[in-house]
């Protein structure tokens, strides 16, 4: 019959396609798609262990440098993490155990970021007019000539 | 052709009716044989935490808190962040802006994402007020950005962080666009999609952002709203808090105390 062989060939046609697509989906989508959502699964796992952490907070400095953590936490930069002037601790101290000399930054930049009055920072925070500073105008000066980064006094 | 008009004409119709029924059909069986697959990949042991290990992501739901009167502009938290996430030059996954406010004008400027700390900034009106806003994303729970994703490499984890396969990303920046704080950017060296993870590696090993970590002042806070006595998710709870662009519904989990008008 004529018909069933058209309907034949039209229902070859769609199973081709289907096998096609079936197969084609079973390359191109990831094996863990849709374990828990739409997206693949394995990708939170992977984000978890993207690298090690490189921050390790203050207390971990404290480990090797006693000293300097004691006088910190007892002045006033006692909330100012090491790793805000010196870097990340893992830089410092690689993962395979190796020390790399952290940054020592005696900019004036170093305390201007935060130090310096400009529009914009609370006004109750200790800011230092650079025109009115006790010894003339200090721009650009270094002010860890006479200021302890460790355990600032005014 | 035409000298078979009514017959040809019947048979055709029915060719087609035919061969639509058939079309849908293995519509269907695709579509059915697609959720089959997806269902099927689900096995017991991965699917109730991801990476198998301590951290179990049906505990924690995290949420970021930023007092914006405590905020001093240094820039820690901001070079903090390019260092712990490798984030490449002259793109930012936490920046700080600065908002110099007057009664009929304000001016914001945020260089280098605040990186480097501000200069002091001269302004064509009389400012009544200024002040520093850190931002970062959002990790809104009715996410736009990850809903535009064609290819589904954006999702939110369980815990509430907004994250973005680059394996699966294709680039198309389309959550680029759709994120209305600007939080995302293609990355210039793998030219996929890039944005805050919340430092995702870090939190689901106990520890905080880095952001967080080195901000000197506390304005950047970080906590579990599952967990009891969290001090963010207390003040979340009895203070009144702010979310940026309320009226876009995007449900962000960023909430800011002490935010002024001017701030989007």
């Amino acid at each position: 019959m004529d018909h069933a062989r058209h309907v034949f060939r039209i229902v070859l046609l769609v199973a081709i396609i289907l096998a096609v697509v079936l197969l084609a989906r079973g390359f191109l989508v990831p094996k863990s798609y849709g374990l828990y959502g739409r997206y693949r699964g394995a990708s939170v796992a992977e984000q978890m262990n993207l690298r090690p952490p490189m921050h390790a907070g203050a207390a971990a400095c404290a480990d090797c440098h006693e000293d300097q953590a004691k006088k910190r936490t007892a002045g006033a930069h006692k909330n100012v993490s090491c790793e805000i002037c010196h870097g990340p601790l893992g830089a410092h101290v690689k993962a395979d155990g190796s020390v790399v000399k952290p940054p020592i930054d005696r900019s004036f930049t170093l305390c201007a970021r935060c130090h310096r009055k400009i529009e914009g920072r609370p006004a109750k925070f200790p800011q230092v007019v650079l025109d009115q500073h006790v010894n003339g105008p200090v721009e650009g000066k270094v002010c860890l000539q006479c200021h302890d980064p460790h355990s600032p006094k005014p | 052709m035409s000298d078979c008009h009514d017959g040809c004409n019947g048979s055709r119709r029915e060719f087609l009716s035919g061969t639509l029924k058939l079309a849908g059909g293995a519509v269907v069986t695709v579509i059915g044989g697609a959720a089959l697959a997806s269902s099927g990949g689900s096995d017991g042991a991965e699917a109730s935490h991801p990476g198998g290990g301590e951290y179990d992501w049906n505990e924690h739901l995290w949420a970021y808190l930023v007092d914006t009167t405590k905020c001093i502009g240094c820039g820690s938290c901001v070079r903090a962040c390019k260092a712990e996430n490798e984030v490449p030059d002259g793109f930012f996954r936490t920046w700080i802006e600065r908002y110099v406010v007057g009664m009929n004008d304000s001016h914001v400027d945020s260089p280098s994402g605040g990186m480097d700390g501000f200069p002091p900034v001269q302004v064509g009106f009389a400012a009544t007020k200024s002040f520093f806003v850190p931002k970062i994303c959002n990790h809104c729970r009715a996410t736009p950005c990850t809903q535009v994703c064609p290819v589904g490499a954006s999702y939110r984890t369980k815990d509430g962080a907004v994250l973005v396969d680059s394996d699966s990303c294709i680039g198309c920046g389309y959550c680029v666009q759709a994120c209305p704080y600007g939080s995302r950017f293609i990355h210039p060296a793998t030219h996929t999609a890039s944005k805050c993870t919340w430092c995702y590696h870090r939190i689901t090993k106990g520890l905080k952002p880095a952001c967080v970590t080195v901000c000197p002042t506390q304005a950047r806070q970080f906590g579990d709203l599952k967990k009891e006595g969290d001090p963010v998710r207390g003040t979340i709870e009895h203070e009144r808090v702010q979310i940026l662009q309320g009226h876009l519904l995007t449900e962000p989990q960023c909430y800011y105390t002490n935010l002024d008008k001017e701030v989007r």
